[in-house]
This record gives C-alpha cells, structure tokens and sequence, in this order.
C-alpha cells in the first residue's frame, strides 16, 4: 500500500511538471498583452512598452520561466497584474464558494442520480426506467447557462426566493453566502445528476446478472436486502469514480455557470485572467488545479482499495 | 371541550409571544441600524485602482469617489473647479498659470491638503498616467509658490489643458504625498467616500467620508456641492450582460451599468421598482485605418472605402433600436462649441460606385482590407460585418479578423498586421481628449502637414468662441484624409432601483449627492 502511494506521488510530481511546462508555453504562445488591456484603450504603444519593463514581460521568456519556476518552488505562485494582490491569496479567496457550490452540487447530483439510475436498472424496460433514462438524456442535452437565467427568472426574478447572482454583500453570514448557492448548485446537480444515473444504471446491470446475485436470490434474502447489500454495493466502485471526477471538475470551476450567477469562484478567476492575460494568475490557478486533479485522481484510487478488496492485493 | 379551549390558549399565548418576539426584533434593529448602502452593478473588475494609471472609464467611475482633481466639469461640460479655490491665473502670455488651493480639504488619513501633495501628485500625473505623460510635454515645470499656490508654467500655448485635468480618466488625481509610491497601497485621497476593502470579482467596497470638505456651490454636473448621503458604496463587477438586467430585474441591484439595448422592452414592462435610464450621445465607435502600412497606406483608398461605407447601416446594425443611435457627421452633439458639418458630404455615403472608381484610379489590385474587431464589444463585431459586405459592393476585398481584446489592442500596435480596427469612445467635452489619433504616435500613424497646421491652430488658441470655428477646420481635414472614421453617436442604457433617488445620468456614474430610501 504504501508503495503504492508513494508510486501515485512520483508520478503527481512528473504530471505537475508538465503542467507547469505546458501552462507557460500556452500563455505565451496566444498573443494579446496584459499591460495593453490594463493601462486601457487611449494608452500609447510607448506607454506599454516602458510598464511591461515593470512587470518583466520585456525579459527573454527563458528567463522569465525561470524565474517563475524558481518562485513557485518557493511556494510562491506571483503576483497578479490587475488583482494587486498576490495570487496564492486570490486563489484562497475563492476556494470557499467553489468548495461549497462543488459539495453541494454532487450531493444534489448523487441523491438524484444513485436512486434513480438503482430504480432504472431494477426496472429495466419499463416505463420508469424510459423516463429516467430521458430526463438523464435531457439533463446531459440541456446547456447550463440556459437552465441558469430560467432558475433566475422563475426563482430570484418572479417569486424573489434566491438572489439572482454574487456571493452576498460584505460581512454576510455564511448561511447568507450558502443561500445564493442554492440555484447554481441546483443547476449543477441537476446537470451532472444525468452522468451519474447512466453509470449507475449501467454498473448496477451489469452486477444484476452476476452468479452471486441469483444466489442471494435463491437463498430467500427479500428484493431490497439484494438489490442494497449485493447489487449497489458492489456497483459503487464507478459510481464513486464518475462522483468523484464530478467534483475534481467542479472544483476545476464550474466556468458558464459561475458567470451566469456571477460566483466569485476559481472558474470565473481562471477565465477572466485568461481574459485580459493576467499571466501569473492563469499559471498559478492551472498548476494548482492540476495538482487537486491529481490528488483527487489518488483519493478515489485510494477509496477503491477501501470499497473492492480486490485491489489491495 | 377544555382541551380545545387549551389548545386555543396555548395558541394566543403562542401568538403573544411571536408578536412581543418580533416587536422586540423590530426594535432591536431600529436601534442597530445597518448602514445604508446601495450595489452598483458594473461591466467588470476594476484593471486597478490607481486612479492615474489607466485610461478605462470604469475606474474613473469608482475611484472618482475617492479621489479628486483640481478641476471638474459642470453640467453644461464647462470646466469647474474642485480642489482649485477657483479658475487659474493665467499670465499674459498664457503660459503661467497659478492655481490657488481650496484651504481645509481633509484628506481621509486626516491631513490637511496642501501645495506639495499637490506638485508631488500633478508629476506623478506626468510620468505615470497614459494622457498626464503626453500632457507632461506640454509642461515646463511644476512648482508649489506658498502652501496653498500651485504655478504650473506651459512651453507652447496648449488650450485643452484644463480639460485635462478635468478628466476622471486616468485622472490628474490629487493624492496624499506620503500614499505616493509606483505601485499605490493606500488609496488616500480627499474624496467624499474612502476606500474600505477590494474583493476582485465581489466588489470593491467605499463608505463614507466623515470629513469630507465640500464646496459650498450648488452641485452641477461633476462640479459644486458632493455630499455622500448613502454610508455604503458597493461596486459589484458583473461582466454577464445579461446578469446585469436580471439583478435589476430582481431588486438586487441598485444601478446596473451599461445594459444590452435589447433589455430596454423588459426593464420598461417591469413596472415602478426599475427604471431604466438613456444616457445621451454617451459614445462614438470608430474605425481607424491604418496610415502608414498596407492597402489603405494610400489615402486615395482610405477615401475609396470612406465612399463604400454607410455609417447608417453600420450604427443599425451595431445598436438595432433607432431609439439608441444618432447617424450625423458632426464629431460633436449639436449645441456643444464643437458642433461643425464641415466635410458632411463625405459622411455615409454608401456608394458603390464611386467608390469602384477611386480604387479604380488609385490602382487597386485586389489586395484584401483586413479589419480587425473583438466579440467583447458586440456592437464592434456587428459593425465589422457590415463593412465587408459594404466593401464587397464596392469591389474592394476584406478579410474579418476576429479577436478578443487583449490580442486586438496588442496587435493594433503593429502596423503590419492590420488595415482597419473596430473601437470605441465616450463623447468628450474636449475634441483632443479622443481619439488619440489627434496627437501624434496612435495606432493608425496618421501625420500630415494639414493635421499639424489646423490642429496646432486649434491648441494654441485660448479663446472658446474661435476654438469651435478652429475644430470645423480639423473635422474636415479628418473627412479629407479619412485617417478614422467617426461612425455616429450612441445612447447608453443603464437602470436604477426605485430606491435610488438623486442619480444623473452621467458618461461616468457618480453616487454622491444620491440617495437611498427604505429597505
């Protein structure tokens, strides 16, 4: 086991690497110039020139690289361009709303998704395993922003149940906070919820005409103790790596709809940096949501171990 | 029977209770009033704070509450004083002008203002700030002559100069000395509001300046009495459109900035608590050609396209409501110094074949006119497509280059790579504020010896009156040697809550002297 860890580990550490590597190439390769954007559209080339010294964009991109590497061994990720802050601290900032729209969107998804992909594939054919199967089809097919501005106009506009955007005004309470979560998180959940009944139906069928599911069957045991202790049991192993890999993408930012809902989360960061190029902060936000994929990619291996005995040995 | 009469005594005394609960509440929360405040919806994050350090409107708009300069303008656009005691001295020659100080301005770190915060921050106007450098050419010296006299001595004569210093963009702000750093930390001005604290993408938070020095005039415009009334300002940037309308929509919004024209029917339907507003001749798009490289280097083609293009077409299909457009070839609003149709002949003309025909003479070989346009700016995107099919009338080839706008304002800066670029400006109250093509070294490259004979004129001239006879003249330069186009003017839409009371329309929203009024 250990081995086995320390094995995932090495191989994070290649990854985060190329990482680190590519995300820099990247950001370069594109054109458009930070200090054009951030100085405004009357500023003279000559205006630009003489602030890109500031920030060292004059500077071979070898050196620059350099540099940026000898800084996040550091542990120092830089600082933003237009944030003036640095930009561990931006990232900080929005861990909290990310972390919670992503916890609170699986457990939506999960607890739509499990039971109705179990109830589907229980009843395979039939007429509720047709409905299901077409709301997960519709839900996959459905763009989020649309379902967004529809939660927005029903809910926040009509009835003024939720807050139609942001992350609460300054100095609100975290329940506060929470409750302008509600509608983006139902967009997500309801989104995600479809790929999680199709993998749960799919694995919960193919574990229904496993040998050991008749026997349990054949020895008396009631429909419900089969289908929870036999069946569902052993068919979590992909329905928590589909679950699992939905939060690492939630966590990765949920880009369309923290812009619909105006959520201060690590999308909209990522998204507006790359936006007006705000190179540290692109390279710091992807190298660190690399490493969480990574790290969620290890946890979920690591779950497998606990969940099939398989795999221990 | 008793245990209904129990339950209906449990239930009053309940009831009591719920009441007494909630009028204690109630009165808790008289007692502990929170802060008025109001949520500024705006179009993005704040590129910075530094009030000099960008041309963008929309720090103007934010920092404009915490910062000041010593000139403003009124309602009518004159220039105004704000941290002046008054209108300048100029000497005779009008190269010297002596700026005495209004006495007792607090700045929010509780110094009083004085002529050295005043030099200090005018400097770093000229070396940091995008126009305070090419104003800072004009600029011999700046020197403090007492605690509260400023003499500020010109190498020419240069007329826009106080309009300079008027402007809320990349404004000539006037900071506390010791805040005074390449990288500005404490955003100490003499402003009516303070800044509090930044959250990018949530908001950037303002309150109230306690101490705050107001002028005693009446308020006009930017100018006379600012008084904060509201203790909170929260500007919230929200780059979706479309969250915009719909947070006004829902009330969570007390001002929504710069909504899609589109909105107009809903905002209009929604009933008493919205209201939208129609910021008149907010801005202008233009179209600048590239002078010095490629096909339009000849001037003959810049008039070839100049004929093919119709600005109508383009001002419709870039803001669809006629509601929301004006197509006219004067540069300025009519009613302004700097009305003039001089060269209105070559406005919108739309045809086709006249255009052919300059091409044709001008030895036009197919060569395709690249015009460059980001999505960021639907409007710019739309107007673009409207130019190829125009040009295509014409005979004369193009090719749509679409890019975001970071790559756009990098690439602009090499004249190689484009033809023609698709951008836009708030209506200045003074032509040489926009666009920067009127001074020397902008995108585009234009330089003539009719451009440096009629502006110099223009600068150098001191009286309004024959300034504004002096423009008509540069205009029509601009329609001869089509060095840009101005397409036509555009209204903005922005909306308020109906508990904003107080606000004005104004190129940048300013929310002193604005009022909220109950929950």
């Amino acid at each position: 086991m250990f081995r086995f860890i320390m094995a995932r580990l090495g191989g994070t550490v290649a990854v985060l690497i190329l990482v680190a590597v590519m995300v820099f190439a990247l950001t370069r390769l594109a054109s458009g110039d930070p200090i054009a954007v951030l100085l405004g559209d009357q500023a003279s080339a000559e205006d630009i020139a003489q602030v890109r010294v500031q920030y060292g964009l004059d500077k071979p991109l070898l050196t620059q690289f350099g540099y940026w590497v000898k800084e996040v061994l550091q542990g120092n990720l830089g600082q933003s361009i237009f944030l003036q802050r640095p930009v561990t601290q931006a990232l900080a900032e929005r861990t909290e709303p990310t972390f919670f729209l992503a916890l609170f969107a699986v457990t939506i998804a999960a607890l739509i998704g499990i039971p109705c992909g179990l109830i589907a594939a229980v009843w395979r054919g039939r007429f509720v395993d047709q409905v299901f199967s077409a709301v997960a089809m519709l839900g996959a097919s459905i763009p989020s922003f649309w379902m967004g501005l529809i939660l927005i106009q029903v809910f926040a506009v009509g009835l003024g149940w939720f807050p139609a955007s942001g992350y609460g005004n300054p100095g609100v309470s975290l329940a506060e906070r929470l409750h302008h979560l509600v509608l983006p998180a139902t967009v997500l959940g309801v989104l995600n919820s479809a790929l999680i009944i199709r993998f749960t139906r799919a694995s919960v069928l193919d574990i229904l005409n496993e040998d050991y599911v008749r026997t349990a069957r054949s020895k008396g045991l009631s429909e419900r103790v089969v289908i929870l202790k036999h069946v569902l049991k052993n068919a979590l192993v992909p329905i928590v790596t589909v679950v699992g890999l939905t939060l690492a993408l939630m966590i990765g930012g949920a880009v369309v709809t923290e812009t619909v809902f105006n959520l201060p989360g690590v999308g909209n960061l990522v998204v507006r940096a790359v936006l007006r190029r705000d190179y540290p902060v692109i390279q710091g936000a992807l190298l660190v949501i690399a490493g969480i994929y990574v790290l969620i990619n290890l946890v979920i291996d690591l779950i497998y171990m606990l969940v099939d005995p398989r795999i221990r040995v | 029977m008793s245990s209904l009469f129990f339950c209906k005594s449990v239930k009053r005394a309940l009831s009591l209770t719920a009441v007494a609960m909630s009028l204690g509440l109630l009165t808790s929360t008289t007692v502990i009033a929170a802060p008025s405040a109001a949520n500024l919806a705006m179009i993005a994050e704040p590129q910075t704070l530094d009030p000099m350090g960008t041309t963008a409107d929309l720090v103007a708009t934010i920092m404009q509450h915490v910062y000041e300069p010593l000139y403003t303008y009124d309602a009518r656009w004159n220039v105004a004083p704000m941290l002046a005691d008054g209108l300048p001295r100029v000497s005779d020659n009008g190269l010297t002008h002596t700026i005495t100080l209004r006495q007792g301005v607090k700045f929010h770190n509780g110094r009083e203002m004085n002529a050295d915060d005043v030099v200090a921050s005018l400097r770093r106007w000229t070396e940091v700030s995008p126009r305070g450098k090419a104003v800072g050419k004009e600029i011999a010296s700046i020197e403090a002559k007492g605690p509260y006299t400023v003499e500020l001595k010109l190498k020419t004569l240069y007329a826009p100069l106080l309009s300079q210093l008027a402007l809320p963009t990349s404004m000539a702000a006037i900071l506390a000395k010791e805040t005074i750093a390449t990288q500005i930390k404490d955003f100490i001005g003499t402003g009516p509001y303070r800044f509090k604290e930044r959250r990018p993408d949530q908001y950037t938070l303002l309150t109230r300046f306690d101490a705050y020095s107001a002028r005693k005039e009446a308020a006009s415009g930017y100018a006379g009495k600012r008084e904060a009334l509201i203790e909170e300002l929260r500007f919230v940037p929200v780059p979706s459109a479309s969250t915009r309308v719909e947070g006004s929509l829902s009330g969570q919004f007390d001002f929504a900035d710069l909504l899609p024209v589109e909105s107009i029917a809903r905002l209009e339907r929604a009933g008493a608590s919205v209201v939208p507003i129609m910021t008149e001749s907010f801005g202008f798009p233009y179209l600048v050609f590239n002078t010095t490289e490629g096909v339009l280097a000849s001037q003959a083609m810049r008039l070839s396209v100049q004929t093919a293009f119709g600005e109508g077409e383009m001002m419709a299909a870039a803001f669809g409501d006629t509601r929301f457009f004006t197509v006219e070839p004067n540069h300025f609003p009519k009613g302004t110094p700097f009305f003039s149709t001089a060269g209105a002949d070559k406005y919108n003309q739309r045809d086709a074949t006249a255009a052919k025909e300059i091409a044709a003479k001008a030895g036009y070989n197919g060569q395709p006119v690249r015009i460059m346009a980001s999505r960021q700016y639907e409007f710019h995107y739309n107007m673009a497509l409207v130019m190829a099919e125009q040009l295509k009338r014409a005979g004369i080839k193009s090719e749509l280059q679409i890019v975001d706008w970071a790559t756009l304002v990098q690439r602009r800066n090499d004249p190689k790579l484009w033809d023609i670029y698709v951008t836009h400006s708030p209506v200045f109250p003074e032509p040489m504020l926009s666009p920067p093509q009127l001074n020397e070294g902008a995108p585009g490259w234009w330089s003539s010896p009719a451009k440096q004979s009629t502006l110099s004129a223009f600068n150098q001239e001191m009286d309004p009156a024959r300034r504004g006879a002096l423009w008509g003249k540069v205009q029509q330069v601009i329609y001869d040697e089509a060095p840009y186009i101005n397409v036509g003017k555009f209204n903005s839409l922005s909306a308020r809550s109906q508990r904003l009371q107080g606000y004005l329309p104004s190129a940048w929203p300013f929310f002193w002297n604005t009022s909220v009024t109950g929950k």
